[in-house]
């Protein structure tokens, strides 16, 4: 169980090997965020599978997104990927969701964490960022920042009471995603080439599984080895989340959100990044496909995604 | 006019690849050298001078520079081409006929104090007997050389250093540390470094600075960044703790 506060993460400090860090799952950050009137990169909490508790001291409007657990209160669903209001003394219970790991939670106006190089988010690594530089535990108290933007403000009011209350609206994430969420476009990486042709058709074609060693830094993939011809040395270069390295024993290392900023291991491919979230919500054991896609699409893919967000944030704008 | 130059360096051609959507990386070259060095500093220095629009940030590596940016600015910013890489690596192109002028730019020098030996240098016996040197010229050997920064990379603030004397190789220990302190000064193969955070690591550690390497609260978090150059000082005990504040 691993939590912490994240936001879309840094990009300032690369030069420096501090990592992006951010939400792994940054489209269900969004949603959760979006749901509450929010900005996109405000904080939110990134649960990792279940087994979370916390009680509301105050009443306030929350909404999660993702797939590693629902959020119950005595023993009845909330409603994912919309605007909940909560009463204040509420216990909420997260309950593990089989379908994937990560789950977001946005409070209206953003937890309020100190910003820490231009960013809310955790990196644990290094200790700093987020809550205490640290994952959350029993006993912590998380405040929201008062100061809520006009959306938020106008949806409180229309939920505020003394009971649980919902919008009839959500954001679907599902119509966002592709149908099938086990197969993760790519495109080829500058060391595509340096590998035998057998070795690249089985990686376009066959399957592999998430490791038990994976975490937030990045996934071992456990699948048919991969050969390398090109004996060159490779020099340590710049590396980004959905890297997908070669080890020196031919295994695949798929980097993610706290990913090193430079690496030394042949690079065969990059996801695009409009199926980072899909990586994200994968389990040790889960069995994944890549297939290949031009970086031109991955492009294409990006520029869509980010107009269908740009189009929901205007949308609810627009009613409240 | 343009001003006059007295010493320019011009940039040699670099291929350019994706790396990510929002990634570009410009390879100078193959190899570990000062003039590589050199050339990706001095171009990072002019596309900071003369950024696009959704230009975001830089990573220097050895041979690298890798370009940052936001695609969506990026796609509707009026530069020329078509896809978001056709855009950003024609301007990019274009920044290639700039000239620099050398004798106004150079890196910072950084004295790093360091307390060789004892418990602060678990390795350097295991060192003295794989270079056939004793500690004394070991670390005479070690703190007399002008140290290049390459890159930052591996862990926050941690630098990759070029120019340690040849004689100094020794490969890197068979069972590495669970935990090599930060401020650790270690050798591995013909490589010389700092341990900016406690991590584990399997470098041979010759001694201790009390200089912190990363510091998340300072404006500059990494001591050092690549382009700068590094001395190491001999302490003594003494020293090291006046250092450290006690």
């Amino acid at each position: 169980m691993l939590s912490s506060i994240q936001d879309l993460g840094r990009m300032d400090y690369l030069d420096q090997a501090i990592p992006v860090s951010g939400a792994m799952d940054q489209l269900s950050a969004r949603i959760a965020n979006k749901a509450v009137g929010n900005s996109d990169s405000d904080a939110v909490i990134e649960f990792t599978y279940a087994a979370a508790e916390f009680k509301a001291e105050t009443e306030i409007l929350i909404a999660y997104a993702g797939d590693g657990a629902t959020l119950s209160v005595n023993g009845e669903k909330l409603q994912a990927e919309r605007p909940i209001f909560i009463p204040s003394e509420t216990v909420i219970k997260l309950v593990n969701n089989p379908d994937g790991a990560r789950t977001y939670l946005a409070v209206a106006g953003g937890w309020n964490v100190p910003e820490v190089l231009g960013s809310n988010s955790t990196y644990l690594t290094a200790g700093f960022g987020g809550y205490g530089g640290r994952t959350l535990k029993a006993g912590d108290h998380l405040k929201s920042f008062l100061n809520l933007s006009e959306s938020s403000s106008i949806i409180l009011r229309e939920l505020k009471g003394d009971k649980i209350k919902y919008l009839s609206w959500n954001i679907p994430k599902a119509l966002l995603l592709p149908q099938d969420r086990k197969t993760i476009r790519v495109f080829p990486a500058k060391e595509f080439t340096w590998f035998d042709s057998q070795s690249i058709i089985g990686f376009l074609s066959d399957s592999f599984s998430i490791g038990l060693n994976s975490n937030r830094m990045g996934y071992h993939l456990e699948g048919n080895k991969i050969n390398r011809v090109e004996k060159d040395e490779l020099l340590s270069t710049a590396v980004f989340p959905g890297t997908i390295q070669v080890t020196g024993s031919g295994n695949l290392v798929l980097l993610m959100a706290d990913c090193q900023t430079t690496g030394g291991y042949p690079r065969i491919a990059q996801v695009a990044s409009v199926d980072l979230p899909l990586c994200a919500q994968l389990k040790p054991g889960n069995s994944i496909r890549f297939s290949e896609i031009s970086k031109e699409e991955a492009e294409f893919l990006y520029i869509e995604r980010e107009k269908e967000l740009a189009r929901l944030t205007l949308a609810i704008n627009s009613r409240f | 006019m343009e001003a006059e130059i007295s010493n320019p360096l011009i940039i040699k051609n670099f291929e350019i690849y994706s790396l990510s959507e929002q990634a570009v990386t410009l390879s100078f070259g193959k190899e570990i050298s000062e003039v590589l060095a050199q050339q990706i500093r001095c171009f990072n220095h002019i596309l900071h001078q003369n950024p696009f629009k959704g230009f975001k940030t830089t990573v220097p590596a050895y041979a690298t520079l890798t370009v940052f940016f936001d695609p969506i600015i990026v796609f509707s910013a009026d530069l020329e081409g078509i896809s978001i890489f056709e855009k950003v690596s024609t301007f990019l192109n274009k920044l290639k006929t700039f000239k620099i002028d050398l004798s106004n730019y150079k890196g910072e020098t950084i004295t790093i104090p360091v307390y060789y030996g004892g418990d602060f240098g678990p390795d350097l016996d295991e060192v003295s007997l794989h270079t056939k040197l004793s500690k004394e010229e070991i670390i005479k050997i070690h703190s007399s050389v002008t140290y290049k920064v390459y890159m930052i990379g591996f862990v926050p603030g941690f630098p990759y250093l070029g120019g340690m004397d040849n004689r100094l190789t020794t490969p890197r220990k068979t069972h590495p540390r669970a935990i090599v302190p930060a401020g650790a000064v270690g050798i591995a193969g013909e490589q010389t470094g700092v341990y900016p955070l406690d991590t584990p690591g399997g470098w041979q550690i010759i001694g201790q600075t009390p200089a912190i390497l990363f510091d998340a609260k300072r404006e500059q978090p990494s001591l050092l960044k690549a382009g700068d150059e590094v001395v190491f000082k001999p302490i003594t005990l003494k020293e090291f703790d006046h250092l450290l504040g006690k």
